[in-house]
């Protein structure tokens, strides 16, 4: 194992050995367009406000040489998060490069950034592949959901899916999920508001649980080896993100592979500089966020990586 | 990040200023904001108003009382330091084709991207620029605004003699449409939805229509 990391690296507080997952191949490439934002949500994981700067603008020359090493590596998907995407001047530019080779994921909160350019993503229409668009709707109540992410949010965000939808784009939502919830109930109460829009009532929602500010250490549970074997079987092993994906941030104007969406605010998951790198390297389940993927299945993907149900075993 | 000098904080009526911050070598586009910070590191996003070429970056900010940056801002002086961002934006007014027109829409400090642009000599000038605001004397850059050859200030609160009393979405039926026109629109969220549906449903394109909103009374957006 590599030097560079901190001593709690490998072994828990109270020395036991850390769980772990052994990557296995890379289905999916993430990248991490920046941390600004339009939006100022209090609950935001990344920490993401106007002008932030903790993760920079990502530009095509940052991002060409991972998307060719990855489709070398036989990627099947890119997927872009932030911030959001379509405040990062060179965003369109990336998209657009990357729609030459994969399937693209785009998780955006649908709403000026994206609305001021819809001429342009209409135009990803005619691209080799397809893109899909995720889109923010963190309650089915839009003053909920207003009073995190400012006032006619909800609105712009639905009618935004809605004409995603009407240009033939494929869409999904993403939600907050709340401790104690009826998850189905809370899922069928999207109904009224997906008719709205004239999208199928049945469209993917993915549910994410409360992820905490970064650089916070709220008193989760560590996982062991023990843990990961008693608890999971090699399936549920294989279907953490960092078994089959990464993700590229660039910070302090270098580009960096990171073991999956969640951990950015830990230097000790940038694996390396190097696709190739980077899928070396054996991730320790150290970070807080790692405890969702225990606990919860927490998955920023959409669609399970059937890839590796063969050959789960590299990972404790 | 950038730490920027205070030029000047002008006072323009009792709830509205101008901060001036020396520009140093930040290079931007009209359209672009830039995010102020105060000494606790909390930070709002404020629209550039000056040209491309001027030697101050100017903004036009709403004091609100109880705001944690409008209110530090005021009380800056000359030569104090003022933590800002990049510029970013994704709103670029007058930015259409060549072959295409635009026309600006603003209330209040929405004006701000208008006149980063006007003040950054364009070769096209808008067909049309409304502007919206409560009182007269809020109004920011008349003599400039007033050079445009469609301009029309809307005053809703009180009625004056040379300006129109009411919202600016009474002046609507005067905007040019085509699919050759760009609507750029800038303000409070009521008037960019209001003038949003009714350009649509005026057969303007979606596509043709661009919006920043500001929001003043929390200082959230």
């Amino acid at each position: 194992m590599p030097t560079k990391h901190a001593d709690n690296w490998l072994v828990t507080s109270k020395n036991e050995k850390r769980g772990y997952i052994q990557p296995q191949l890379l289905h999916e490439l993430w990248f991490h367009t920046s941390t600004s934002c339009n939006l100022r949500c209090p609950f935001c994981l990344e920490g993401s406000k106007p002008g932030d700067d903790r993760l920079q603008f990502l530009t095509l020359e940052d991002a060409k040489p991972f998307i060719d090493e990855a489709v070398e590596l036989g990627v099947n998907k890119f997927s872009f998060t932030g911030g959001e995407p379509f405040v990062n001047p060179h965003f369109s530019e990336i998209l657009d490069y990357a729609l030459n080779f994969k399937l693209c994921l785009v998780l955006t909160n649908a709403t000026e950034p994206l609305m001021n350019q819809f001429a342009r993503v209409k135009e990803f229409n005619s691209k080799p592949q397809p893109v899909h668009f995720r889109i923010s709707l963190d309650h089915p109540d839009p003053t909920k959901h207003d009073k995190s992410r400012g006032k006619g949010n909800f609105k712009k965000a639905l009618d935004t899916l809605g004409r995603l939808y009407h240009e033939e784009f494929g869409v999904s939502i993403a939600r907050l999920m709340l401790s104690g919830e009826d998850s189905a109930a809370v899922d069928r109460a999207y109904a009224p508001f997906f008719r709205q829009a004239g999208v199928p009532l049945d469209i993917t929602i993915i549910k994410f649980p409360e992820f905490h500010k970064p650089g916070s250490l709220p008193d989760v549970p560590e996982i062991t080896e023990d843990c990961m074997t008693r608890y999971l079987s090699a399936s549920q092993r294989d279907g953490f993100m960092c078994n089959y994906s990464k993700m590229i941030v660039k910070q302090n104007g270098k580009c960096g592979v990171y073991a999956c969406t969640l951990v950015d605010d830990d230097s000790d998951y940038n694996l390396g500089a190097t696709l190739k790198q980077a899928m070396n390297e054996r991730v320790m389940l150290k970070h807080h966020r790692c405890y969702s993927c225990f606990a919860f299945g927490a998955s920023c993907s959409e669609g399970a990586c059937e890839d590796t149900k063969e050959e789960g075993q590299a990972s404790a | 990040m950038h730490r920027l000098k205070v030029h000047k904080v002008i006072f323009h009526t009792a709830e509205l200023f101008e901060l001036q911050l020396e520009r140093a070598d930040l290079s931007f586009e009209p359209g672009n904001c830039l995010a102020l910070f105060n000494d606790a590191a909390e930070s709002r996003p404020y629209s550039i108003s000056s040209g491309v070429a001027e030697k101050v970056l100017r903004f036009l900010i709403r004091f609100v009382p109880h705001g944690e940056v409008s209110s530090w801002l005021a009380k800056r002086q000359p030569g104090d330091e003022v933590q800002v961002s990049e510029p970013f934006g994704w709103f670029r007014p007058g930015q259409a084709e060549p072959e295409e027109d635009s026309v600006f829409i603003a209330t209040g400090t929405g004006i701000a991207p208008f006149l980063s642009y006007l003040r950054s000599e364009p070769q096209r000038q808008p067909l049309a620029c409304l502007y919206g605001v409560s009182l007269a004397k809020e109004a920011f850059a008349l003599k400039k605004l007033r050079m445009l050859p469609n301009f029309q200030l809307a005053v809703s609160r009180k009625t004056t003699d040379n300006h129109f009393h009411g919202r600016v979405t009474g002046l609507l039926a005067q905007l040019p449409l085509g699919p050759q026109i760009h609507y750029y629109l800038c303000g409070l969220d009521a008037m960019i939805d209001e003038v949003s549906e009714w350009l649509e449903h005026h057969n303007i394109d979606y596509t043709q229509i661009h919006r920043e909103v500001f929001f003043y009374a929390d200082e959230t957006r």
